[in-house]
């Protein structure tokens, strides 16, 4: 009579290797995007694509949502070309910090509000201004040493960008992190609510 | 000059002002409509037969090419017109102006999502950083040619050395001590006094004079020096009797 056999484990199901091959992606995705690769933040769609699969959106998209607790987010800003393969894939905060958080990261009132009307003013004159227009502008509202610290700061942040004809345009860091439209809805309602 | 060289003179200024509007317009915030492409096509084109020169072809076609961007220029400026970025500039400048800094400031961090990375170091930016250091000059020789050489380190003077340079003699240093040590004990009358109030002199010469001839009268353990650690202000009054047995040596600036 022959020796009863232990019970063999059950094969794992189809839905249960996807599962785990959409996990390993998933961790892949995260480590990549988490990483500094080069100069700039970010991971470009056709760098995804190698690292990922070509469903390296639907990967993406899983990541998004497992991040959510953390209050992070995986965000695309278009390329140039607008094509997916330009597109630059990175994690950013999901909700916008308080104002006492942007401090403590460096950035002082007086800097966030330059900012501020710098993209808001660049954005009104059809996303170009020449610098001393800007400096023109800002010198009514803050000093003259902020404004020459601010928009160079910035510039070399990657919030504003500013070409050999000394033309500020926005920067790829600002189109990153910042919602400019609601910036500019936010500025244009500022104020209003006090009215009386 | 012939007419006929003058009205040439002309066209070609006619051309180099067209290409300088364009340059213009680009550089500049300048509505891209201003340029009208239809009536400056068509001067062109009434030119190009007058053209005999390749220099002047070269410009015909660089006033071409600028009416190109242009054109390219008012794309952009109608598809972002279109956009919901688009809000009228003098409304908005007029609101900026208006609201204060914190607001501007609380307005950005409302819509403001910081990227979330990790900094480390790359290999190229331990290569820039090596790149920097072995090409880095040593500071010794760093500012050499802007401030010239450095000059003697600073050092103590004794008074040794002050009678050597026939600054003080030694019957007028003992004069002088004597001095001070009266006015201390006049001024302090056996209270503790600001010490920079009391060395304080017409000019910094004095000043230092004083700080130095007080340094000696409490040396001597005939005065005695307080720092009030809280707010750093130094005092000084006179000791009456054998001094403590607790001293100790600080140094003071003298501004």
């Amino acid at each position: 009579m022959s020796e009863p056999q232990p019970p063999a484990a059950p094969a794992p199901t189809e839905g249960a290797s996807e599962r785990a091959a959409l996990d390993r992606k998933t961790r892949r995705a995260f480590q990549v995007l988490i990483l500094q690769r080069g100069r700039n933040p970010g991971v470009k769609g056709w760098e995804m694509r190698r690292y990922l699969g070509k469903d390296y959106k639907k990967v993406l998209e899983v990541l998004s949502d497992d991040l959510k607790p953390l209050g992070l987010e995986v965000h695309q800003v278009p390329g140039p070309e607008g094509t997916d393969d330009s597109t630059r894939f990175l994690l950013r905060f999901r909700d916008a910090p308080t104002l006492a958080e942007a401090e403590t990261a460096g950035f002082r009132i007086d800097d966030l509000a330059v900012l501020a009307a710098s993209i808001a003013l660049i954005n009104s004159k059809q996303g170009r201004i020449s610098r001393k227009e800007l400096e023109t502008f800002l010198k009514g509202k803050f000093p003259r040493w902020r404004i020459d610290y601010s928009v160079d700061r910035y510039v070399k942040r990657g919030y504003l960008d500013v070409d050999d004809k000394e033309l500020m345009r926005i920067g790829w860091r600002t189109r990153a992190e910042v919602d400019e439209r609601s910036l500019m809805t936010l500025i244009l309602a500022q104020g209003t609510k006090g009215d009386k | 000059m012939p007419a006929e060289d003058r009205d040439r003179d002309k066209k070609l200024e006619d051309i180099l002002r067209l290409i300088e509007l364009c340059r213009t317009v680009q550089s500049s915030s300048v509505n891209p409509f201003e340029v009208d492409i239809r009536e400056k096509l068509l001067v062109l084109k009434k030119y190009i037969p007058d053209w005999g020169l390749i220099d002047v072809m070269l410009k015909d076609s660089e006033a071409m090419q600028q009416l190109v961007a242009i054109v390219k220029l008012q794309s952009q400026w109608i598809t972002h017109r279109a956009s919901a970025l688009y809000i009228d500039p003098l409304l908005l400048e007029l609101k900026i102006q208006l609201i204060s800094r914190e607001e501007l400031a609380e307005s950005l961090a409302k819509c403001w999502h910081p990227i979330a990375q990790l900094d480390q170091l790359t290999a190229r930016g331990l290569e820039k950083a090596f790149v920097y250091w072995r090409e880095l000059v040593p500071f010794g020789e760093r500012y050499k040619y802007q401030f010239g050489s450095f000059g003697q380190q600073t050092t103590t003077i004794g008074l040794e050395e002050l009678e050597s340079l026939s600054i003080f003699t030694k019957e007028e240093f003992e004069t002088r001590l004597n001095a001070i040590a009266k006015e201390l004990s006049e001024k302090s009358d056996g209270r503790e006094i600001d010490y920079r109030g009391f060395i304080n002199g017409k000019d910094p010469e004095e000043t230092a004079l004083r700080g130095y001839l007080v340094a000696f009268v409490v040396t001597e353990g005939r005065a005695t020096i307080r720092t009030d650690p809280l707010t750093e202000q130094i005092f000084i009054s006179t000791i009456q009797g054998e001094p403590g047995e607790e001293t100790k040596s600080v140094a003071i600036v003298v501004r």
